[in-house]
């Protein structure tokens, strides 16, 4: 091995393998010593001496040496060792990390761990608020709910229960106007009748009386919102049934002008009765929502 | 040839053999990589200078290697490890930079 051509002088220190000077031990000497002396710049840029990346490049592409498998076993053992130790680092940092270094990390772990904690109790205090506004909303659910109950039963498109009275006008001479039955709901309602509905035995019809309920007179009965009754009326409302029926019974009242007309009535009392002739809405064809004034 | 080889060899051994560091070597891994680093670049320059040879490589190699890891474990058992490594890792780096230095000349001739 020592006898290659490129290795005329062996270094005398062992890991750095370059002594100074390299140009004087170069095995290709140059030709022109004189010109390169006087003028360096042109033979510098001729060199007769090959350059570095070619014999790099030779050393590379020359002839396998077996002197040279324990330089490639070497530097296999670096490569090794080298990507072994990267990927050692990827998996744990701590393991060779030193004092400073692991209060460095501790430090930043823990500011870390303080902004986390931070960002927790934030994060608490939205949850928090999202489920009371949940309560609000479940709260305002409920009232909506309710009121929109209320509102059905005084539109009549919900069955209402709750004590009344019933209050039956058996009339076989159809004597019975319109007049009679609309002054009796008006009774009703100035007694506090929250659901009144009007049901025609004869017909088998029945109505729930609503903010636009009509009376009119008709053949052998009485129309009322469009569909025709005839008697035996019977009159259902809810409210205080003490009230409803001492509203009845007012001199010239609802019953004594019924019983003029030949009529004979019956008012019965409930703790617990259910109107459920149901008023069907229809879109208003006209009257539109006004817009809000501010 | 025969060293690329070693070192591509190396690198895919490395890559795809699932080994980890020994514990008792975890100190000195990084020291002795920087030590072989330096030997290698030292072969480098001297190709590039034409005298390079084989076993003057192979043992300056290896004396690098366990000088460096020499230095640390006498730091690490006087206390003074962190600083004594540090100290190697500031002069094989100044030599890798001479090396590196060096071998610019020789292939930029600048």
């Amino acid at each position: 091995m020592t006898d290659q051509d490129k290795n005329q002088q062996p270094p005398d220190d062992a890991a750095d393998q370059v002594p100074d000077g390299a140009a004087e031990k170069t095995p290709d000497t140059s030709p022109e010593p004189g010109p390169a002396a006087k003028k360096p710049a042109p033979p510098r840029f001729t060199p007769v001496a090959p350059s570095g990346a070619k014999r790099f490049w030779r050393a590379l592409t020359k002839r396998p040496h077996a002197g040279h498998v324990g330089v490639g076993l070497l530097v296999g053992i670096l490569g090794f060792a080298a990507v072994v130790q990267v990927r050692g680092d990827e998996e744990d940092v701590l393991a060779h990390a030193r004092r400073d270094e692991l209060m460095q990390i501790y430090d930043g772990l823990r500011r870390q761990g303080d902004r986390l904690e931070e960002e927790i109790t934030e994060l608490r205090r939205g949850r928090d608020e999202l489920i009371s506004s949940a309560d609000a909303e479940s709260v305002a659910m409920t009232q909506a709910e309710e009121r929109l109950r209320q509102t059905q039963i005084m539109a009549g498109t919900a069955p209402a229960t709750g004590p009344g009275i019933q209050m039956t006008v058996s009339d076989p001479d159809t004597n019975v106007r319109s007049v009679e039955l609309f002054g009796a709901v008006q009774e009703l309602r100035s007694a506090g009748a929250e659901a009144i509905q009007i049901e025609g035995v004869g017909s088998d019809t029945s109505v729930r009386v609503v903010a636009d309920t009509h009376f009119l007179d008709a053949d052998g009965g009485v129309r009322v919102s469009g569909r025709t009754l005839e008697p035996t009326y019977v009159v259902t409302a809810i409210g205080n049934p003490v009230n409803l029926e001492e509203a009845m019974y007012f001199p010239q009242g609802v019953v004594s002008k019924l019983e003029q007309k030949d009529a004979e009535v019956t008012i019965t009392q409930f703790s617990e009765l259910t109107v459920d002739t149901l008023h069907e809405v229809q879109e208003p064809q006209h009257a539109r929502p006004a817009p809000e004034e501010d | 040839m025969i060293p690329a080889l070693g070192l591509l060899v190396g690198v895919i051994a490395g890559l795809f053999l699932d080994v980890s560091v020994p514990l008792e070597l975890q100190p000195y891994m990084p020291i002795a990589i920087v030590a072989a680093l330096d030997a290698v670049f030292g072969g480098i320059r001297a190709v590039m200078e034409g005298i390079f040879d084989n076993k003057v490589f192979v043992v300056s190699f290896v004396a690098n290697v366990l000088i460096a890891a020499l230095i640390v474990f006498l730091g690490d058992q006087l206390g003074v490890g962190a600083q004594l490594s540090t100290a190697v890792i500031v002069v094989l780096g100044i030599r890798i930079f001479t090396n590196v230095a060096s071998i610019r000349r020789l292939v930029f001739r600048a």
